[in-house]
């Protein structure tokens, strides 16, 4: 009998393992059916790909929604943008604004009005035509206010504070080729809000929203085939928390120079690896074609093995992610124990502290950024001294400064402040005894922060201020810093917007923004250099003038800057494996950092593994 | 003792339609606390659905709090949870996902399918392996089988499931023998049907060892004392004396009584693979209800952390009604209680 049991072990492990080994799509290459429209998109790329293949990309998560009116979080997003596009885009190599479903565009009326025009012949992903009846719907549906069953955040792009008005963008569509849109007033980012909105099939969708079911359709529940799309991919299957599979839309208007439809993949592949150690693995084992999050400490490891496994590490230069920390000088908004409204939140003498713009001076004149680009980020970082890290060749601006390392500067610094070391314990005394102490909250699952956390705790001490990391659980942190204002200081990290353009980000320069962290909120400026910004940044945003919006950027970043509300740290730098099997491979900072030009990216050998 | 007789016997039905009866009306208020336990921990927990968003410099205060306003969330939570309870009992309406917008039994019905081919995987690779083991184990008593058992046994106790599950995963990426993670491949659609199966299975393989592994040790063990003490009893003796073949005289003879008191124990083992299988979900990456739920918790969106929690509380509960109904067939006294 023991016998028998070791055959039959052996036959089926026999079995499992011939069970692997892909059928892959190769086989029969793509055939162009459908007749080219006459607008189509030349796509610029390096090289002539061919067709044929797929890439598999991971995910830490399953889409939650195909809906690109209710997504909001990047799983869904990373898939989305591959599916449905909008009238333009932004180059993601240059930043700059390219025509998509609109084929060009004018503005008029000072810059308030644009004037775009469709590409004519575009179809959806059923051979529907796309017109302007399908864009007008969808600005209609998001503009919709009347329907309870939801509300889109992209409602407030297209709205504008109009002397204390809240005023609509206007739409409409005057021929089938053409689609108009009027801001209350002038927007150097019209484009770019407008463009927020990707376009969804009316004939589809227009049931569900005259139903009040809009928020619900487009779900992950719904079948393939009635999940019409108006970008290079659709959907050809969706298994929840596994892998969502696209396909290429037969019908999409995206050429290359030699005239031949795009995209050259057959496949695009999300699959699910929940953990970035999990994904590293399946790369490793061949079931990931690409990483775009991988830790810095392993970039040398990767850089070592991509001849001998076959991938190149893609240098992607400084990520557009921010890191930095601030103090709260939130002031008390409705009346609570022991505070009246307008007392600070914090302990009167710290806030004296805080609101200090010496203070905060000194404390970034403490920290050694460049022991931070060695430590946590193993060398692959670089400093950063505003909101624009210089990642973006656009509005990278390298004038910008602010206090870098300068202990002794510091000790003098706090020495003209009074704070002084009066009991010889190595921290810094006010006047009233209060020793120069305070915490530093973070999300302690984010291990990168944490030790950043240690370096500028050992940096404080050594100008004799007592600063006690404290790791929290996100949401805790949101709520303590968003909501209760209960925390001394706090450091935290900002993710870029698309486009990483300084006006899409008024709730954090606006001293009213509710991201305005340091004092969020604010019914009026509550200084005169908050005051100054406010005006700056409307000038950065209320004028086309390219020219114009920079030097009000320089201006807003550097007020901010010489305040100190927020002490910058370095940005890590960014490198992408990818398989080396594959053509016109770009990564960018900017998500999804592999496959924003999945269009162009081609297999060399499709059919072949590895 | 006669051969088997305890299951021979037919138990009143009468008497078990009110145990089970009385067993079923014992899960409500059990499932009602459970629900709102879970539902003042989700309360007192920070933040809400809308916490993520809000540290989103584009999203407006305004959009918030219609958000708020649109999941309920601006209720307080006894307004909610009664209104929850209300749809529960009236509409079978367990609530939508926020991020889904899909009911919630619609998202958490193929993750609870998922868990249940785990566990029951992992089922047969706990049993298949500790009974022929336990048996071996007690033939060979002190033996080296016996000993080496023995030292295995105690290892894979002291073993804890994540190190097993990540020792596993390496083993996978490092040969390449097994898949690293996941439910299928990329190509499943395209297999025949046998294909398919040999994928799933393929997939499979790791997670359910890992899960299978953990109550192996013990039931090895169990499996072992129980059939020692039916080898000494009298009616064995009496069957090696009439020169019955040894290994007959276990199979046949000994075995038999030797496995009533792992039947019980089996239904005990089915709630605790559930729970088992959530360490090894996350770690392989296996779409199941644990993953499921943690993302919901991550996330807080509410009612699909309601729900799954009161899915894997109705199969815990479950597993323990099997086991308890297992134990009142093989012993009269349970159900006479």
């Amino acid at each position: 009998m023991r016998g028998r049991a070791a055959v039959c072990v052996a036959f089926l492990t026999g079995g499992l393992l011939s069970g692997c080994g892909g059928a892959g799509t190769g086989g029969s290459a793509f055939v162009d059916h459908e007749p080219l429209p006459p607008d189509t998109m030349t796509t610029r790329m390096d090289e002539l790909g061919r067709y044929g293949g797929r890439f598999v990309a991971g995910t830490t998560a399953s889409p939650k929604t195909f809906n690109p009116i209710m997504a909001n979080e990047t799983s869904s997003n990373d898939v989305i943008s591959l599916m449905f596009q909008s009238l333009t885009d932004i180059d993601y190599m240059t930043q700059e604004d390219i025509p998509v479903i609109a084929k060009s565009w004018e503005f008029s009326d000072g810059g308030r009005t644009v004037t775009y025009h469709l590409r004519r012949g575009a179809r959806f992903s059923d051979g529907h035509p796309i017109t302007s009846e399908d864009v007008k719907f969808c600005y209609d549906v998001v503009m919709d206010a009347s329907d309870p069953s939801f509300h889109s955040s992209m409602r407030d792009a297209l709205t504008m504070d109009v002397g204390g008005k809240q005023l609509p963008f206007t739409f409409s569509a005057p021929d089938s080729y053409t689609f108009v849109v009027t801001a209350p007033a002038t927007d150097a980012l019209i484009l770019s809000h407008v463009a927020n909105l990707r376009i969804m099939p009316k004939h589809v969708l227009e049931p569900a929203w005259k139903a009040g079911r809009f928020a619900s359709s487009y779900n992950t529940a719904t079948p393939p085939e009635s999940l019409v799309t108006s970008g290079p991919w659709r959907l050809k299957e969706h298994v929840e928390n596994q892998q969502t599979v696209l396909e290429r839309n037969p019908y999409w208007f995206g050429v290359d120079a030699k005239g031949r439809r795009l995209p050259y993949l057959d496949q695009v592949v999300f699959r699910v690896a929940k953990d970035q150690d999990v994904a590293a693995q399946m790369f490793h084992a061949g079931e990931l074609d690409g990483l775009d999050n991988v830790k810095a400490e392993d970039y040398k490891k990767y850089a070592a093995e991509q001849q001998e496994k076959g991938f190149v590490l893609h240098d992607t230069g400084p990520s557009f992610y921010t890191n930095f920390f601030w103090f709260n000088l939130n002031l008390v908004g409705k009346p609570e124990k022991g505070k009246k409204v307008g007392d600070p939140k914090v302990e009167a003498y710290k806030y004296a502290w805080f609101s200090n713009r010496d203070f905060r001076r000194a404390v970034s004149m403490a920290v050694d950024r460049d022991a931070i680009v060695r430590g946590p980020f193993y060398g692959y970082a670089t400093k950063c001294w505003t909101i624009i890290t210089s990642g973006n060749p656009r509005w990278y601006d390298s004038t910008i400064t602010a206090p870098d390392l300068d202990p002794e500067g510091a000790k003098k610094l706090l020495d003209g402040l009074g704070l002084k070391d009066r009991n010889g314990d190595g921290v810094r005394e006010d006047a009233a005894g209060h020793p120069v102490a305070f915490s530093l909250v973070y999300n302690g699952d984010n291990k990168l922060r944490q030790a950043i956390a240690t370096l500028v705790q050992d940096d404080l001490a050594k100008v004799g201020i007592k600063l006690t990391p404290s790791g929290l659980d996100f949401n805790t942190l949101v709520t303590r810093t968003r909501h209760e204002y209960d925390y001394d200081a706090c450091l935290l990290g900002l993710g870029s917007a698309v486009p990483n353009d300084p006006g899409m980000g008024p709730n954090f320069w606006k001293s009213s923004g509710l991201t305005h962290y340091w004092d969020i909120g604010q019914p009026h400026p509550q200084t005169r250099a908050e005051a100054r910004i406010d005006s700056l940044f409307q000038a950065c945003v209320g004028t086309t003038d390219l020219a114009a919006r920079k030097a009000a950027y320089r201006q807003m970043s550097q007020t901010l800057n010489d305040e100190c509300f927020i002490i910058w740290l370095p940005t890590i730098d960014i490198r992408i494996p990818v398989r080396s099997r594959f053509g016109n491979v770009h990564p960018s900072p900017m998500p999804h950092r592999i496959l924003w030009n999945s269009a162009v990216l081609f297999d060399k050998r499709p059919g072949s593994k590895n | 003792m006669e051969l088997g007789r305890p299951l021979r016997q037919a138990p009143g039905v009468e008497e078990l339609r009110t145990y089970l009866l009385r067993r079923l009306l014992q899960t409500i208020p059990l499932l009602l606390g459970i629900s709102a336990l879970t539902f003042l921990l989700l309360q007192l927990a920070p933040g809400d659905f809308l916490a993520t968003m809000a540290d989103n410099p584009q999203v407006s205060p305004a959009a918030l709090e219609a958000m708020r306003r649109r999941f309920g969330l601006d209720q307080p939570w006894w307004t909610q949870y009664l209104l929850y309870l209300e749809n529960v009992f009236l509409h079978l309406d367990f609530g939508e996902s926020f991020s889904r917008h899909l009911p919630v039994f619609t998202v958490l019905k193929t993750g609870l399918a998922n868990t249940l081919l785990l566990a029951s995987a992992a089922a047969v690779v706990t049993w298949a392996l500790a009974i022929p083991l336990g048996v071996v184990a007690a033939v060979r008593q002190y033996g080296w089988p016996d000993r080496a058992l023995s030292f295995l046994a105690f290892l894979s106790l002291s073993v804890p499931e994540v190190l097993s599950g990540l020792l596993l995963l390496w083993f996978a990426a490092s040969t390449g023998w097994f898949p690293v993670g996941s439910m299928r491949g990329l190509d499943h659609d395209l297999f025949s049907p046998a294909g398919r199966l040999a994928d799933t299975l393929r997939h499979l393989v790791l997670p359910a060892l890992t899960v299978g592994l953990i109550p192996l040790a013990g039931r090895m063990r169990q499996m072992r004392s129980s059939l020692l003490d039916v080898l000494r009893l009298d009616y064995v003796t009496t069957a090696r004396a009439k020169g019955v073949p040894e290994s007959q005289v276990i199979l046949r003879h000994a075995l038999r009584n030797a496995l009533n008191p792992m039947i019980t124990l089996f239904g005990f083992t089915l709630g605790s693979l559930v729970s088992g299988s959530f360490v090894a979900e996350t770690i392989f990456s296996w779409p199941g209800l644990g993953s499921l739920t943690l993302e919901a918790l991550n996330t807080q969106d509410q009612y699909l952390v309601m729900g799954s929690v009161l899915m894997a509380s109705v199969v815990l509960i479950a597993g323990n009604l099997v086991a308890d109904v297992l134990l009142a067939l093989a012993d009269p006294r349970i159900r006479h209680g």
